[in-house]
């Protein structure tokens, strides 16, 4: 017979309980941390959370402690498997080095789709996905 | 109910998730809930140099709120009992 | 028969009108879709087969000319959050 999985948020968290987790957030932060604690909501506790900034094959990390994350801001959770994770292909950079290329990626990105946004309203009445934040 | 009963359905399917950043995972549906939150297992990523945070997670969660698409295997999707299942919610939600 | 199931009182009446017919829908970004509608709820979301997504680009530097790049999928579920609106193809 078949074990009855439970078909709840809080079912599909529970063994990420203790696991380090990427946790993607709307404004397009990325984070990895041990998940603590969760909630039926997606509210989230990540420990010692670090923030990553990646920029074409080199990553930067910034070390940010204890989280509670709200679940409206979770874009996804991520498991990482701590084998594989040695066998990524980056380099990795001082914060300080990378920052300023990160932003300025993240400001043309905004750039762009501000224009594509603009054009398709005006042009074929489209509308823009989603709401405030939503720079993932 | 009815999106959330279809995926019930459908879980240990290979399904793919289209978020409405364009990031596309196809993966193996483990769970879903009553908000259409997603459990994959067994990721892969399509265009993954251009999401290299994606690079070690072989397992995800995912928010209903972000997905804008879910690509389903058409064959273990039974339209006709969709549609009649849909008629009859659909009536129910008038009766109210 | 219940008379009220078949006539239309409200919008979704329309959209249960267009069951197992190929419809129309529009996205929110830059998508629109033509597929079979086979289930949705009050959501808007959507189960579609037979699907033909059209993508509109955006050119930046052709003073902002529209592309569009079409896509063909089986089977879709599409989040009602991101409907604009759901119709009958456009008679041409």
């Amino acid at each position: 017979m078949d074990s009855l999985i439970p078909f709840t948020t809080s079912g599909s968290l529970v063994d990420c309980v203790d696991r380090k987790m990427l946790v993607v957030l709307r404004d397009g932060r990325k984070l990895q941390g041990v998940l603590r604690s969760y909630d039926q909501f997606a509210n989230l506790v990540l420990e010692d959370t670090v923030e990553r900034i990646y920029h074409q094959d080199v990553f930067a990390e910034l070390k940010r402690g204890l989280f509670l994350i709200r679940g409206e801001n979770v874009v996804l959770l991520g498991e990482i498997d701590l084998d594989q994770e040695d066998d990524v292909p980056l380099r990795q950079v001082d914060w300080e080095t990378l920052e300023p290329y990160h932003r300025q990626d993240v400001a043309a990105k905004k750039h762009r789709e501000d224009i594509k946004a603009q054009v398709l309203f005006e042009r074929k009445g489209f509308c823009k996905e989603g709401g405030e934040g939503d720079g993932y | 109910m009815l999106i959330f009963s279809v995926f019930k359905t459908l879980t240990d399917q290979t399904v793919t998730v289209e978020l409405k950043n364009d990031l596309s995972i196809t993966g193996v549906l483990k769970s879903v809930d009553q908000f259409l939150n997603i459990r994959l297992d067994s990721i892969k990523v399509l265009d993954e140099t251009r999401h290299p945070h994606m690079m070690a997670v072989k397992n995800c969660f995912i928010r209903g709120s972000v997905v804008r698409y879910v690509q389903l295997p058409a064959e273990h999707v039974d339209t006709q009992l969709l549609e009649d299942a849909t008629r009859r919610e659909a009536a129910a939600q008038a009766k109210r | 028969m219940d008379p009220s199931s078949s006539g239309i009182q409200e919008p979704f009446d329309l959209i249960r009108l267009s069951l197992s017919e190929r419809v129309f829908v529009k996205l929110r970004g830059d998508r629109e879709l033509s597929g079979i509608l086979h289930a949705y709820d009050g959501h808007m979301n959507l189960i579609l087969s037979d699907v033909e997504e059209t993508i509109m680009i955006v050119d930046e530097e052709g003073q902002g000319a529209v592309n569009i790049a079409k896509r063909k999928m089986n089977m879709l579920f599409v989040r009602g959050d991101g409907v604009i609106l759901v119709s009958p193809p456009s008679r041409t």
